[in-house]
């Protein structure tokens, strides 16, 4: 079931990373993708996403595992 | 003890109550007569019926009312005018400077004698036993000119054998009572905008019809009420006051359906409620209704209500009727346990958007206080959380911009993915009003919607556009008036952020955004776009309307910013006619979400990591307030699937029901160790709950509703709740049992302490909305009587915000597997889950939902109409049946979700818009074909119906699903 989450997860902060993709400056989106998830998700979120990221962050997308780091 | 304020019921706006006989006109210049001696100024162009009127002079009349253009067919407001020959109609002719009147002398006396004798000549005398008596005009009138005899006799040709049409639910056709005064067909077609009903004949063969000779039911009317209303006599009736008699007092409240947010007059025989009157003095509605407002209101009164509060340790297990205090004690203990257990943030709250201000306030206090966490969230969660995000990251603030009345100054009116004539009856008519003076209508939307049906329309322009491709077709549009250089440089130079308008026009004059290459997402093409965009941008004022077809989509939130960057590069904001209005839905979506409901948000939208905001919170509650955002429903699902997530409060709302993916909902539900409801009747939500509160409705509480205007108005109690307490009450007693002290003693209190909290609300309590009527906020210092138009001067963040909208496709796409677009909607008759509408005679319209898909799609699959046919998705698949219409374009099905059987909501997927989560129930691929019996789902979910119900009866089903 854990396993669920986590897709859902990050299903959803893939998407935000899309969304926020402009002219290919990694940089600038994972900032925007970060203060995104900052503001909007809850703490429990958070965490299981750093801790999918530390093991090894299968299924993120390049912006969303740059963003991760910056939560 | 200590005296509440208690407003008094009816006492709004001056004339609300008197018909003042013609419309009031706008004009600069008055004009100075004189009417029996008395001295009247008035605006150019008023009648003299009105002057008088005006003036406290009641000419007497029958064609005449002042929500209707001036007939001059009655003859009985003739008048007596100095120097004039002949004695005019008052309500065709217009005051005049110098002009003096004469009201009443011999010869005006004889004249209306004369005509109220013709008229009385044909009219049945069963006055006594009649349903309008105590208010009847006709009887007035026949009193007023002193009718004492009818020369003529009632043996002649006569109606008085007329045929009655009681075909209506809610209204009866009684043709022998008709004096043919045309104000129904005129309400039908100035006021509702219909056309249904007609003069039928000529002289004495004139009788009012139904389209051609067709019942009302059958006919194109919409049951709106309008002319009902306007009746003079009791040709039309409300059948409730045909069984119940006159009503003996009444007391002005707001609907619970829409958010439009009509003011009604509740007309009470004791604590019974017979009949609901769209009140005049309505600033949302002007006295207009629709049928769900003015008829459907019987479900507060049916024997579904829940009227005992009950508990069950799990929901296998029948319910147990406890007392108030027993149900309250069972739910605190169960999620201080949890809470104990797992945890404090394994419980949360959802608020409701159809219960007051004051109710939702309460509930995310007690979330924050009692609960100790933000884990709230509300229904407009799935609506227009968007919107939420989206104007505020734009505009500033998370409401739309305008009154709706600022249509009526509109030069261009664009409506996308809502349907007002059906989901905002009221503010649909007001639209095609001002379409029939002229106003061009876009409507984008992958329906051939009935506002592009409106009689007497002008320049239209369709932009049939395929589910999911919004953004790319609200891009092109902004391509065409960047490179057009249709943009308002002026407005832009002045009012926003030119930084980020420089990077936004540099983005979206790229040739992806243009309509040529965009033609192939959209399904529309190029010339049309440009056309839409160019009418848009130049032909004066333009208002955009829009609704969950721009919200529930993947990229909602992106769409709601493309709207506000379109309206900001032309300029179409901060005055009358313009601006970026969202439809809410339900009837306190706006209120809910401006009430702090949100896990990110206090109330008045103030983000929960600001210390500033929290603090103040902190010290008016005297707790500490996690400055992390909490779970949305999608994502306590999720927890409540995983297993951190164990108790939820639900006030008035079915979430089993409206949510996505129904699969996936009930398998979180089950996953609960306590779920709360509080709801009028057992829902679907209820089913596999553990307390059930009864709740209250909008007619047994005292409150506030906020319409999609930001309209604050007064919800007034004219019933005892059935259960014995109003819902906030409940709400007060959890968190009292939960150690958390709340000691409100009326809702005004609740309403106090929000204006403390939130700046956009400091104008704002109940003595204020009592001498205005209602209140749109921002109230405060610098808005002392509220705000119709915002960001007149500038916008609460300074200078708007250009924001680039990549076009980002949803994931749901068609393919071979599932080769149609299923999207979702409303209809009139039905109002949400229909918990309400269902309870009522609104049956009649739609008792089932059905699948629309066109014809080509349907012959594909053999088809016919009335067959029935398996929708599946990924998610899973129902059963319903099939309208073929010619209203979809091929590819694209629909479908309503007002039917729990149905199961609309097993096909929609869990995809959602990336900013808030809103559910994309707008775009799920789909399969149709022919089948012959119910899904599996719906032969479980009737199963599990059935026990459930057995539970609350004490007799459970021995079958089990």
């Amino acid at each position: 079931m854990a396993h669920d989450k986590n897709q859902q997860l990050v299903k959803m902060i893939n998407q935000i990373a899309l969304n926020n993709a402009y002219d290919d400056d990694v940089d600038r989106a994972a900032d925007a993708v970060a203060s995104h998830v900052r503001k909007f998700w809850a703490k429990s979120m958070k965490q299981d996403i750093q801790a999918l990221a530390d093991a090894g962050g299968e299924g993120l997308n390049e912006i969303a595992r740059a963003a991760v780091i910056r939560i | 003890m200590i005296e509440y304020y208690q407003p008094q019921a009816g006492q709004n706006p001056v004339f609300a109550d008197l018909d003042l006989g013609t419309p009031a006109v706008d004009s600069d210049t008055n004009v100075t007569m004189s009417i029996d001696g008395i001295e009247v100024s008035v605006p150019a162009g008023t009648s003299v019926l009105r002057a008088a009127a005006l003036a406290g002079i009641r000419i007497p009349k029958l064609c005449a009312s002042d929500n209707l253009e001036s007939f001059g067919s009655c003859r009985l407001c003739a008048v007596q005018i100095e120097g004039r020959r002949g004695l005019p109609a008052s309500c065709t002719t217009p005051a005049e400077e110098g002009m003096k009147v004469t009201t009443q002398n011999t010869k005006l006396a004889t004249l209306r004698r004369n005509i109220m004798e013709l008229y009385i000549s044909d009219h049945p005398l069963d006055c006594l036993t009649c349903p309008a008596n105590g208010n009847c005009e006709l009887q007035d009138m026949a009193g007023v000119v002193g009718l004492r005899e009818v020369r003529y006799g009632f043996t002649g040709d006569n109606h008085l054998e007329a045929e009655k049409d009681h075909s209506n639910p809610y209204f009866s056709f009684d043709p022998s009572k008709c004096i043919v005064c045309s104000r129904c067909v005129r309400a039908c077609e100035e006021v509702q905008g219909t056309f249904a009903l007609t003069i039928q004949g000529r002289g004495f063969e004139s009788k009012v019809s139904a389209g051609q000779d067709e019942g009302f039911l059958d006919s194109e009317c919409v049951s709106c009420g309008a002319c009902v209303q306007t009746c003079p006599t009791s040709t039309l009736m409300e059948k409730s006051i045909i069984d119940e008699g006159q009503p003996d007092h009444s007391v002005v409240t707001t609907c619970a359906y829409c958010g439009v947010g009509c003011s009604f007059k509740a007309e009470m025989k004791g604590n019974q409620l017979v009949r609901m009157t769209p009140y005049k003095g309505g600033a949302a509605n002007h006295g207009h209704s629709c049928v769900k407002g003015r008829f459907a209101f019987g479900y507060a009164t049916h024997k579904d209500r829940l009227t005992t509060p009950m508990i069950r340790d799990s929901i296998d297990q029948p319910w147990q009727q406890v007392s108030w205090d027993e149900a309250i004690q069972f739910a605190a203990k169960r999620i201080k346990e949890i809470q104990a257990k797992y945890g404090k943030d394994s419980v949360g709250g959802i608020t409701s958007s159809r219960c007051t201000n004051e109710e939702s306030y309460l509930v995310q206090k007690l979330v924050r206080t009692a609960f100790g966490n933000n884990n709230t969230d509300t229904c407009a969660r799935v609506c227009h959380s968007p919107t939420g995000y989206g104007l505020k990251t734009t505009l500033g603030e998370s409401a739309g911009t305008q009154t709706f009345d600022s249509v009526m100054q509109s030069d261009v009116i664009m409506v996308i993915g809502a349907n007002p004539t059906d989901a905002h009856p009221v503010f649909g008519s007001l639209v095609r009003k001002r379409l029939r003076q002229g106003a061009k209508l876009i409507v984008a939307d992958p329906r051939y919607i009935d506002l592009l049906k409106t009689p007497h329309l002008g320049e239209s322009i369709h932009l049939p556009l395929r589910p999911g491709t919004n953004v790319a077709l609200i891009n092109a549009m902004a391509h065409v008036i960047i490179t057009e250089n249709l943009e308002n440089q002026e407005f832009i130079r002045q009012r926003c952020d030119t930084d980020m308008y420089a990077k936004w026009r540099e983005f979206i004059a790229q040739e992806k955004n243009s309509p040529e290459a965009s033609a192939d997402i959209t399904g529309v093409s190029a010339d049309l776009v440009r056309k839409a965009a160019r009418t848009y941008a130049r032909e004066g004022n333009s208002a955009i309307y829009y609704g969950l077809g721009v919200t529930e989509h993947s990229q909602g939130s992106t769409m709601v910013m493309g709207i506000a960057n379109l309206a900001m590069a032309t300029g179409n904001i901060g005055r009358d006619g313009v601006g970026v209005n969202p439809l809410r839905g339900q009837n306190n979506v706006q209120g809910s979400c401006d009430m702090g409901s949100f896990p990110h948000e206090l109330p008045g939208y103030q983000h929960v990591a600001v210390d500033e905001f929290r603090k103040n919170f902190e010290s008016a509650w005297g707790v500490s307030i996690d400055s992390e955002p909490g779970l949305r429903i999608p994502n306590m699902f999720d927890a409540a699937i995983e297993g951190a997530f164990k108790g939820l409060y639900v006030q008035g709302e079915d979430i089993a029901q409206s949510d996505p993916n129904t699969q996936h909902v009930q398998q979180a539900l089950k996953s609960l160790e306590c779920l709360i409801v509080q709801d009028l009747f057992l829902n679907e939500t209820a089913k596999y709950a553990h307390v059930l509160l009864p709740g209250s409705s909008f007619l047994e509480k005292d409150g506030t509703f906020t319409n999609a205007e930001r309209r604050i108005n007064r919800v007034r109690k004219v019933m005892p709740p059935v259960a014995g307490k109003q819902d906030w009450e409940v709400t007060q007693d959890l968190s009292n049992a939960l150690g958390y002290p709340m000691n409100y003693r009326h809702p005004s209190e609740i309403m106090e302490e929000i204006s403390s909290l939130t700046p956009t609300f400091t104008g704002v309590n109940y003595e204020r909305l009592e001498q205005l009527g209602s209140i749109q906020w921002p109230c405060n210092d610098m808005h002392p009587e509220g705000t119709p138009i915002m960001h007149v001067e500038d916008f609460p963040i300074g200078k708007g915000r250009f924001v680039l909208t990549e076009y980002v496709p949803t994931e749901e796409r068609s393919n071979r597997r599932f080769p149609l677009l299923l999207t979702t909607g409303r209809i009139l008759s039905q109002y949400n889950v229909g918990a309400q509408t269902r309870r009522t005679d609104n049956q009649v319209w739609h008792d089932e939902d059905v699948l629309e898909l066109h014809p080509h799609d349907a012959e594909e699959r053999g088809v016919c109409d009335g067959d029935w046919v398996g929708i599946t998705s990924r998610a899973g698949d129902t059963v319903m049946r099939a309208v073929v219409s010619s209203r979809m374009q091929p590819g694209v099905v629909y479908t309503t979700f007002h039917h729990p059987g149905s199961g609309a909501n097993v096909i929609t997927t869990d995809n959602s818009d990336w900013a808030t989560n809103c559910p994309e129930y707008k775009v799920t691929a789909v399969q149709v074909e022919k089948v012959t019996q119910p899904s599996n789902w719906q032969q479980r979910h009737k199963a599990f119906d059935e026990k459930q119900r057995g539970f609350l009866t004490g007799v459970a089903e021995q079958s089990e699903g």
